[in-house]
């Protein structure tokens, strides 16, 4: 720590104290010796003026009747001054006429430096006050008195408050340092001790420290009560903020449990149901086929009529019950992921599809190498539901169109299916994806509704995310992504192809 | 520096003016170069006694202090030639020459000049009982009851005085003048108080 730019708060205390008590005292110093100075020459200048009015008086006759001997022994006299070094009586002429040393070694007096004879005059030469009297007899003047003082006494008296003023100096030096040890103690301490609390507070985010109490009653006090107060509050908040957090957790858990429950049991019931349906369907079909076979050879084309009636409606039924079941099974199955190429996989269904309704004629495009990382079953359904419904909103059109692809976005690889069949209003886009909606009439596209819920389901069990474009007689397109394996399903590493575009 | 040198210089250049003024102090027309002679310096003298003297007697005081000159009249020029426009308590001082003493006793000095010879002892016999400080020459006259006498000692004007001739009239010489002079006859001894 620099004295002069101290970084604790005590050391800020110690300059100022060690400033202000010199500064006081140098002023004090100043002003003291600056008075006792004048004082003493003020009080020399008064003793001289004394003493020379005196010899002056003394002097009158000797100079009246011209008897320097007498002059002489007025001026003896001032040997009992001790600061009168010379003297000397002048005659108005600038003569001599009586002096006095009070040692040999004095030189006399020069009286070349006379002032203004009719008055009192003093001047100092060096460190040597001289101080002149006129001697006057009936307003006539008669010389003058001419002493020479010696002013060491005054320099002496200034060593010695320098003296005096250096030892009060260091002394206040000295309490001005007790003074910061005593304010370290009731000020600095408690304070720094503050700031480390706070800073133990704000760096380990732990509110459950408290500041040290300082014994005083101070506003230290009170800030150090305060802070531990407010810690206090926050450790509180804290408390029942995580209470409520995991009151909420527990809660979320609880309900998440339930609905899968309940999930599983709805998945249960719809399985069973639909499974359940096939028997007595099984038995409505096979008693059609009963009924048609006693009807051959007979001409009864009502009847046949019917019976075609009850096919066509069985054959839905059984439709639906499959389509229900895939949704099941998009829903429980457990994915078993692995290498699965797109492309192979939409040129197997696209040439069943050709194989059913031979006459139409329809542009297909499959992109290769659509290679993906998922469970071969389920993306099988994906790709047939897509392009089966490609081929279905295409058939009343001369120049059909479908093409399965795949580009890369910001989102990863997105696979598509496109088609420019009679497509959809873009504002029915949020239905599509929910079971039994259709935006289309049975009679203009047969469908049970199931298909592209069971896809969304499929998509959404990868980790993937499925969306559609579409505007009506424009066709639509539908793109979903996978990503590599289901979360919590690492891909295998080593495989290199299926989850690894190339183009 | 420069203003001392200049005051000394203004000082050294008025010091003529200063021994003029030391002259007419003591009475000589002002010659820069002229030395005061003796008769001017016992002139300036008298008119200086009656500084240092008092009269004790008020019912004597007269209007004007006179100085009074028996005999010789060299001194009596002198004395016209300082006198002008002096007072002695508070009276302006009046240069007389008298023939006697007896007409000499209203005066606050006589000077009895050594050119009366013989006639010494009368004027201070007709003087005798009257408050005038009496002053000579002779070298008998403080033996002959005169108060004060001059004396010429290496070229140097000086005075002795008898203090018991003084103490036979109501006049006080003051200590500062007893204290300069070169001897005192009678008590107390030189330097005391009267």
């Amino acid at each position: 720590m620099s004295f002069w730019n101290p970084k604790s708060i005590s050391g800020k205390l110690t300059r100022m104290n060690v400033l202000v008590s010199g500064i006081a005292l140098v002023l004090a110093y100043v002003s003291f010796l600056v008075y006792d100075l004048y004082s003493l020459r003020q009080n020399l200048i008064n003793s001289l003026n004394t003493e020379a009015a005196i010899v002056g008086e003394n002097s009158v006759t000797a100079l009246t009747f011209d008897d320097p001997q007498a002059a002489e022994n007025t001026l003896a006299a001032l040997r009992r001054s001790p600061h009168i070094i010379s003297a000397a009586i002048m005659q108005p002429d600038g003569r001599v006429f009586a002096q006095y040393r009070r040692e040999k070694a004095y030189l006399p007096l020069d009286v070349s430096k006379l002032r203004d004879k009719e008055t009192n005059n003093y001047w100092y030469e060096g460190e040597n006050l001289f101080f002149q009297h006129p001697i006057v007899l009936d307003g006539r003047l008669l010389g003058a008195v001419v002493l020479e003082a010696e002013t060491t006494d005054v320099a002496s008296r200034a060593r010695q408050f320098g003296l005096i003023s250096a030892c009060i100096l260091f002394l206040s030096f000295l309490a001005a340092i007790l003074a910061t040890l005593s304010t370290r103690r009731l000020i600095t301490g408690p304070l720094s001790q503050l700031a480390g609390t706070a800073q133990v507070v704000s760096r380990d985010q732990n509110y459950s420290v408290r500041a040290e109490m300082p014994r005083s009653s101070d506003e230290i006090a009170f800030l150090v009560e305060s802070f531990n107060r407010m810690l206090e509050q926050i450790e509180q908040r804290d408390v029942a903020l995580e209470e409520s957090r995991s009151a909420l957790e527990r809660r979320v858990k609880e309900r998440t449990a339930e609905l899968s429950a309940a999930n599983k049991e709805l998945e249960a019931f719809s399985y069973s149901v639909a499974h359940d349906l096939r028997g007595p369907l099984q038995q409505i079909t096979n008693i059609g086929f009963l009924l048609r076979s006693r009807l051959v050879g007979m001409d009864n084309r009502d009847d046949s009529r019917l019976l075609d009636k009850i096919f066509e409606g069985s054959t839905r039924m059984s439709q639906l019950i499959d389509d229900l079941l895939n949704l099941s099974r998009a829903t429980s199955t457990p994915l078993q992921p692995r290498a699965v190429n797109l492309t192979e996989m939409a040129e197997k269904i696209v040439s069943e599809l050709q194989a059913g309704e031979p006459e139409r004629h329809v542009e297909i495009s499959l992109q290769k190498n659509a290679k993906v990382f998922a469970d071969e079953g389920l993306m099988s359904l994906v790709l047939e539901n897509l392009l089966r419904n490609a081929w279905k909103y295409t058939s009343k059109r001369e120049d059909a169109k479908i093409e399965f692809g795949f580009r890369t976005e910001s989102a990863g690889t997105v696979y598509f299916v496109c088609d420019n069949g009679v497509g959809f209003s873009p504002q029915y886009t949020d239905l599509l994806f929910r079971p039994f909606q259709r935006l289309h009439s049975q009679s203009e596209f047969p469908g049970t509704g199931v298909g592209l819920a069971t896809v969304q389901r499929i998509i959404a069990r990868h980790g993937g995310k499925i969306w559609a474009h579409a505007e009506i007689d424009k066709g639509a397109e539908f793109a979903f992504t996978v990503p590599y394996g289901e979360p919590g399903t690492k891909p295998s590493a080593g495989s290199g192809e299926g989850h690894r575009q190339v183009d | 520096m420069a203003a001392l040198r200049r005051r000394g210089r203004i000082f050294r250049g008025t010091a003529c003016v200063g021994a003029i003024a030391l002259q007419l102090a003591i009475g000589v027309v002002a010659f820069c170069q002229g030395k005061p002679s003796e008769f001017d310096v016992k002139a300036a003298y008298l008119l200086n006694f009656g500084k240092f003297m008092r009269n004790g007697n008020m019912a004597t005081a007269t209007s004007s202090f006179d100085v009074c000159v028996v005999g010789d009249d060299r001194i009596e020029a002198a004395l016209s030639g300082m006198v002008g426009g002096q007072s002695i308590d508070n009276r302006p001082v009046r240069i007389v020459r008298v023939k006697d003493g007896t007409q000499a006793r209203n005066c606050g000095i006589a000077y009895v000049s050594d050119s009366e010879g013989v006639r010494i002892d009368k004027d201070l016999e007709e003087l005798s009982g009257a408050d005038v400080l009496t002053v000579g020459d002779g070298s008998t006259f403080l033996a002959q009851g005169g108060m004060i006498q001059f004396l010429l000692l290496s070229n140097h004007v000086r005075f002795a005085v008898n203090l018991e001739a003084v103490r036979k009239t109501h006049l006080v010489l003051s200590s500062e003048l007893l204290r300069v002079a070169y001897s005192i006859a009678g008590n107390p001894a030189t330097g005391a108080a009267p």
